[in-house]
């Protein structure tokens, strides 16, 4: 797959350009892209919503990926097929997460047993999981800085 | 003796205030990705009719340097800028206000440098602008 000019595929709605959670989340993304070619597929095959709620910061924001193009919106738009509730710091440890050779999180690293607990005792909540596996892992490789 | 925020004694006290936070040490020890520029936004009221900043030399768990200056200076001289007003500022150092926070609330921004290399150092991050705290400080307001 060549480089697209994702800059121009990512777009920020006017409502979410002072949501610093969505300008960083919208940035990471970019950055993956531009920088590691191997996210590119799961761009090009995203397509769903995804709602992340820092609970602590009050702070919420929605992604709609329609395959090759993202649009970021503030706050919960329409609704999510994934929604993930955590703590700001949680959401940040979630794009630490590194990825196994198979492209899958990789829970035996020391950040992946943290968030795994933090899963467990519903700290870290994810709805919608079990009903958008693929979109979940794509979303997560995606955000993912390893 | 308290320092006015910002300028250059309070730079001076930051630095050694950096120095002297064993995590900090620890959390940044693998940092090399260069300086690190905290930029005030100006407020004519508060006498900073330019926006000014503080410069960190900041290199593998140690402070080498913290110098003031004007944002323009900061900017050009620094791998990475945090931005903001001062009242955000203010209550980032009195009330230990998480940076992560601060910036997912659009209160700070990262407006130079390479986003996913400030996430795998946030820990450095925080322990950076925790040592804030112990500068003593006076606010122009």
């Amino acid at each position: 797959m060549g480089t697209l000019d994702y800059a121009s595929r990512i777009e920020l709605d006017t409502a979410a350009e002072n949501n610093g959670l969505a300008q960083m989340v919208a940035g990471l993304i970019l950055q993956n892209l531009q920088e590691n070619p191997s996210k590119r597929d799961d761009f090009a095959r995203l397509r769903g919503k995804v709602a992340i709620v820092a609970e602590d910061a009050e702070v919420a924001m929605t992604l709609h990926f329609e395959g090759n193009m993202l649009t970021v919106y503030d706050g919960i738009e329409g609704i999510p097929d994934v929604t993930v509730r955590a703590r700001g710091e949680d959401i940040v440890q979630m794009s630490l997460l590194p990825l196994t050779r198979l492209g899958l999180p990789d829970l035996r690293a020391d950040v992946g047993r943290e968030i795994l607990q933090k899963s467990q005792s519903g700290q870290v909540r994810v709805y919608g999981a079990l009903l958008h596996v693929p979109l979940l892992l794509r979303f997560t490789r995606l955000l993912s800085v390893n | 003796m308290s320092h006015q925020f910002p300028s250059e004694a309070w730079a001076a006290a930051y630095q050694k205030a950096v120095n002297e936070n064993p995590q900090y040490r620890s959390a940044g020890k693998d940092w090399t990705h260069g300086k690190v520029a905290f930029v005030v936004k100006a407020d004519p009221s508060l006498d900073l009719p330019n926006d000014m900043a503080i410069l960190l030399d900041v290199n593998a768990g140690e402070c080498h340097g913290a110098a003031y200056m004007t944002g323009d200076a900061a900017r050009t001289g620094a791998a990475f800028a945090v931005e903001g007003p001062y009242d955000h500022w203010k209550q980032l150092i009195l009330e230990g206000l998480d940076p992560i926070k601060a910036l997912m609330q659009g209160r700070l921004r990262l407006t130079k440098g390479h986003l996913p290399t400030m996430i795998r150092y946030v820990e450095s991050s925080k322990q950076l602008l925790a040592s804030a705290q112990n500068v003593p400080t006076a606010f122009r307001r």
